[in-house]
């Protein structure tokens, strides 16, 4: 048995599996139910023979070994999905069975067929209801399935789409019953997801198993993506610049939304790096605003426009409608689609296709009643130990019902329930749904299975990805089929040749050649560049809290430190001016002072609610790291993880014992953050979102340095106590005796950590990154004249210049210009996040 | 009757604001009795361009956008309306039964288009106290236009008028339990009511003439109006227990407050805020 364990990883038990061979007559299904493998006589299905003679010739113990690396390619490409209700951004890996659903050629083609007619349906009945609404008005759909319908958006009525395509992606949910007839289970039209992870599973797939790939005809995926970036192109006007717009980070298909932003190559961004002037979409980057023609858009019709849709989303775009009515911006699928999501539609679908498409439905839905229908709801009143009950709009919190699954009493008051308002509720008879192998401990073991199939507009017609997203139950006897409960994805592997499909050539007709290989867009989203800043401060504010936590640490343990000529005193008095201890401290008995220091160091390290916390810090930098999870490698995302685990272990006290283990804890941490920051810099391209990063990390290490060297150094005659504190704390005491040779003065204490402009650690070197760095960001001022950014990353680096260690000696100097410089650095920080970052901030609702 | 209407919304802010996007229903409809001979809109600071367009329900809607940072943000609309005596006196018209046969069977365009307004809205949800509210008035075979009268009155008895009592934000059954508000939550009381059985009701905001001696005649105020088969939309103004003639002046229709808010608009930055509204209805004598 795969388990989705704690750690998020997918494990397999250990077990003699090179005993194990693969038996065809130990995959043993209940005859109950259509098994996609296997006829009734215990023959393998012909569309399976190649598969299953590929198997034997294998072996169980290779399959097994090339598993195991598909689960290291998952791991790798971090392919996860969010699970709501845990924790915010708790994910899992995606689980993946290896054995794919396999669906002969023949049969395929007939589901083609239908899926297509399917989706052509679905966007004429659209753009009937945000159209004339003749359906309503001739008797062909009930008012209250449109005008009751909390999907149907008034504001969207009549809004112009090109080519009167409203669906340009569209999901259905497919099953097979026990006779071997598929049915609709459910249709997706707003933001149909899926699709990235069957392209995910088949890439897999392809490099887990490439011999069943050679000797198996299955069709590619990689053509209906590229008809379906085809279609959303022919419609979007202007210099159809594309974004993909997804609610962000938390929501459960999120690693889809970054993969597919990536197949397309286009930027993933968030509602609000998008603004609306003039009726035109624009994206906010670095650069400026960048004009955009079409949305891809992966957020509820709902969310999208606060204005004129949901007040309380702050996800969305202000005035996204208005761009739209003004023919401005191209949103897919149009905003208003979820209507025709509702299950109750299914019941009047074949009359529909008929009036609308002149055919007969060739994909008929599960059999569906509306109770606002007198004979319907006769009928579902009299049946309801057989059926799902289920509200007509889907609501949150209102959750199907099975009238199997209710006493007496319970379908009693349900029946009340549908009496007092017959048209909120709908009846769906349960499919009982085929099984198909997945791949266990125990080799081949049967599971029910969903198909979920995708169609996409090409520009003439709807196009039907020749595979789709299939999904199994958890466990043999479950009926249940949904990856938010512990369901497991399979590969579908449709039969046949390539060239069947005419959107093979479609590629090569465009000269479209960077479907795979994404093309590096410049557009640096601002609220990236935000992130990025803030993830560069918070990293650097962590590691100097650590360095002086740790340089701190050996005093209380009380060891004479031999080398070091570390004093409690020179800690104390260090402590008491960072307010870390109040002052009366220094008069204290030491035993009492060894016990303050001790619990301040406690809670520095471990009360996370602190915010001179070790453990708030390290939340507010994986805080900003968040939202950036796409552009960070999963290594780097992996050793983010590792530090927070690291702090966010409980509090232990002391108790007397030499603190040993949490001296080893803060060398493990800084060693961790030391890897952070080399896998960013080796990961990271040099542009601007890495310079912001940088100008993060810069202004806060100056900023430190410039706190430590005022608490630290008191004059000319500052104690070599304090001053060898301050040395380790700002990791450069070993420089220091390589240079000078000599006992610790002042004076080149100075030198080394606000003068020479070759110490990676000195006040200097971070203003001279900061001039460099703000040099290379993108400017729009008059040529020849310095911008004010210019002139405040400037005016530091020019005062230190011009002092001198000795003038800064005398009483009073030093202060004041560490406080001068202070101030000119958190001048620079407003200026550059006023000029590069100004739209970060958040739109509410107001009205009267 | 020729009316001046003037009607200011003004935002105080406590920080700026960097940049503003609004939307106003601030335009007198067009109707049988009251002609628009005059409209404008000022908005301060001046946003680059206004857009009208009409909404779903027919309305007229200005929207706008202000781009420079501001801390205080004026809508004004001025307007001169005449309003008509009604030209007839009004026929008993249909039972409230058969008025809910004719809505379920919609197969007139004035019945399809009132069927809208049988139903739930964001505002107005369907509620077991609203629907049993009705029982003492809908009695069997009675006329719709007297029932509909004589729950205007029993809501304008029954519910005590109270500003600050709720906000936009107060949950209709919140509203039905405590039985206090002010003409938003009367008329979505009345509408729920009638809705609940199956009758067209919509949500009307618009003003009240200021001689007269109304509830809600300086602000922005709200009435019901109920579709009677063969008669067409008739008016009832629960919180001043009176069906509108010569009175009201209407702006805009809906489902509910959320179709038809006077002004709303998304801000950046700005902070806390406060708000004036100002409306004059004064009669202009010729």
């Amino acid at each position: 048995m795969y388990k989705v364990t704690q750690s998020s990883t997918l494990q397999l038990k250990n077990s003699a599996k090179d005993s194990l061979k693969i038996d065809h007559r130990s995959y043993e299904p209940n005859p109950a139910f259509w098994d996609e493998y296997q006829g009734l006589d215990g023959s393998v299905r012909p569309h399976w023979a190649q598969f299953a003679e590929c198997m034997s010739e294998m072996g169980a113990t290779e399959f097994d070994r090339r598993w195991q690396s598909a689960q290291q390619i998952i791991r790798n490409n971090a392919i996860t999905y969010n699970v709501y209700g845990e924790t915010k951004g708790a994910e899992r890996l995606w689980p993946l069975d290896p054995v794919p659903l396999v669906i002969g050629e023949e049969e395929w083609a007939h589901l083609e067929v239908a899926i297509a007619q399917r989706a052509q349906l679905m966007n004429a009945i659209l753009n009937d209801c945000y159209g004339p609404q003749n359906l309503i008005r001739q008797g062909n759909l009930p008012a209250e399935l449109v005008y009751a319908n909390p999907n149907f958006l008034r504001p969207c009525h009549g809004i112009p789409v090109p080519g009167d395509v409203r669906l340009h992606f569209y999901g259905v949910d497919l099953a097979r019953s026990s006779n071997g007839q598929w049915w609709v289970i459910a249709d997706r039209t707003q933001v149909p997801s899926g699709a990235g992870y069957a392209l995910e599973n088949r890439v897999v797939a392809a490099r887990t198993l490439p011999n069943f790939f050679n000797q198996h005809s299955i069709r590619p995926l990689n053509s209906f993506f590229a008809a379906r970036r085809h279609g959303l192109l022919q419609l979007a006007p202007g210099n159809r610049r594309m974004v993909l717009l997804t609610p962000g980070p938390y929501n459960e298909t999120y690693f889809e939304h970054s993969f597919l932003a990536k197949t397309f190559a286009v930027p993933l961004v968030e509602g609000p790096d998008l603004t609306v002037r003039d009726q035109r979409v624009y994206l906010k980057t670095l650069e400026g605003l960048e004009p955009i023609d079409l949305i891809l858009r992966r957020q509820d019709d709902s969310y999208c426009d606060p204005l004129e849709l949901r007040g309380d989303s702050l996800l969305g775009v202000p005035g996204l409608l208005g761009a739209v009515r003004a023919g401005n911006v191209v949103i897919a699928n149009a905003l208003g689609s979820g209507l025709i999501e509702t299950p109750a539609h299914q019941a009047f679908l074949p009359g529909l296709c008929r009036k609308l498409l002149g055919e007969e439905l060739r994909l008929p839905s599960v059999a569906t009643w509306w109770c606002g229908q007198p004979v319907e709801r006769n009928y579902v009143l009299e049946h309801l130990e057989e059926l799902i009950i289920k509200p007509t709009f889907p609501r949150f919190g209102l959750k199907p019902v099975f009238g199997a699954d209710l006493d007496q009493k319970g379908r009693e008051a349900l029946r009340r329930k549908i009496e007092a308002r017959p048209t909120h509720y709908i009846a769906q008879e349960p499919v009982a749904l085929s099984t198909a192998p997945v791949w266990t401990e125990e080799g081949m073991s049967p599971r029910h299975i969903m198909l979920r199939a995708f169609a996409a507009w090409d520009g003439h017609n709807y196009a039907v990805m020749p595979g789709g997203l299939a999904r199994v139950s958890q466990s043999a006897s479950s009926l249940v089929v949904t990856m938010q409960h512990g369901g497991v994805s399979k590969d579908t592997w449709i039969l046949g040749r390539p060239e069947q499909t005419p959107f093979a050539r479609l590629m090569l007709d465009e000269g479209d050649t960077t479907l795979h290989s994404p093309v590096v867009t410049s557009d640096m989203p601002s609220r990236v560049a935000d992130n990025l800043f803030w993830l560069g401060r918070y990293a650097e504010r962590v590691e100097s809290m650590v360095r002086t936590l740790r340089t701190v640490l050996p005093v209380l343990a009380g060891e004479g430190d031999v080398i070091h000529n570390l004093t409690l005193e020179a800690v104390l008095e260090m402590m008491v001016a960072y307010t870390y201890l109040p002052k009366t401290v220094l008069k204290s008995p030491m035993g009492e002072q060894l016990h303050q220091l001790e619990s301040m160091l406690t809670s520095m390290i471990h009360d996370p609610a602190g915010i001179s916390s070790l453990g708030f810090n390290l939340k507010q930098m994986r805080q900003a790291a968040w939202p950036l999870k796409e552009r960070l490698s999963s290594d780097t995302w992996r050793v983010l993880h590792q530090i927070e685990m690291e702090a966010s272990q409980p509090a232990r006290p002391f108790l007397g014992k030499r603190p040993a283990s949490l001296q080893s804890k803060l060398d493990q941490t800084i060693l961790l953050l030391s890897a952070f920051a080399g896998l960013l810099a080796d990961s990271t391209t040099r542009g601007h979102g890495w310079r912001f990063l940088e100008i993060g990390r810069r202004l806060e290490r100056g900023l430190q340095t410039m706190e430590l060297l005022s608490h630290g150094i008191t004059g000319p005659n500052s104690e070599p106590a304090h001053l060898e504190l301050v040395l380790l704390v700002a990791d450069s005491s070993i420089t220091y005796r390589t240079r000078y040779l000599t006992m610790l003065r002042a004076q080149y204490v100075l030198e080394l950590l606000l003068f020479d402009e070759t110490n990676p650690r000195s006040i200097a070197y971070q203003l001279v990154s900061l001039t460099e760095l703000y040099d290379k960001l993108p400017h729009r001022d008059g040529a020849g004249l310095w911008s004010l950014e210019k002139r405040l990353a400037l005016k530091p680096l020019a005062a230190v210049r011009l002092s001198s260690a000795e003038e800064l000696l005398q009483p009073e100097a030093l202060e004041k210009l560490l406080s001068q410089l202070r101030e000119d650095l958190y001048d620079l920080s407003e200026a550059l996040t006023g000029r590069y970052l100004s739209h970060v901030m958040p739109s509410r609702l107001v009205s009267a | 009757m020729i009316f001046k209407c003037s009607h200011t919304t003004r935002y105080t802010y406590e920080g700026p604001v960097a940049h503003c996007l609004s939307e106003a229903r601030l335009t007198p409809r067009i109707l049988e009795n009251q002609r628009l001979l005059d409209w404008s809109l000022a908005v301060e600071p001046k946003p680059g361009s206004i857009i009208s367009r009409k909404d779903y329900f027919g309305n007229d809607v200005s929207s706008f956008a202000v781009l420079e940072p501001h801390d205080r943000f004026t809508v004004t609309a001025t307007s001169t309306v005449e309003i008509l005596p009604p030209t007839a006196e009004l026929q008993l018209g249909p039972s409230w039964e058969e008025a809910r046969t004719m809505l379920t069977r919609c197969d007139q365009p004035d019945l399809l288009e009132a069927s809208e307004f049988t139903w739930e809205s964001p505002f107005v949800p369907w509620l077991e106290d609203l629907s049993a509210y009705a029982n003492a008035v809908l009695l069997p075979g009675r006329p719709l236009l007297e029932a509909a009268r004589e729950l205007m009155q029993k809501i304008y008895r029954e519910f005590q008028y109270k500003p600050a009592a709720t906000s936009i934000e107060t949950p209709l059954a919140e509203v039905a339990k405590t039985r206090r508000g002010v003409c938003q939550d009367y008329s979505h009381v009345m509408i729920g009511v009638l809705r609940a059985h199956g009758l067209a009701a919509r949500y009307v905001s618009g003003y009240l003439r200021g001689d007269a001696d109304f509830q809600g005649a300086q602000a922005s105020h709200a009435w019901v109006s109920v579709f009677v088969p063969g008669l067409g939309w008739v008016d009832y103004d629960p919180t001043n227990n009176v069906m509108p003639s010569t009175g009201h002046l209407t702006i805009a229709w809906g489902r509910d407050f959320g179709d038809v808010t006077p002004v709303k608009g998304i801000t950046i930055g700005g902070g806390k805020h406060e708000l004036e509204v100002e409306v004059r209805v004064t009669p202009k004598q010729h």
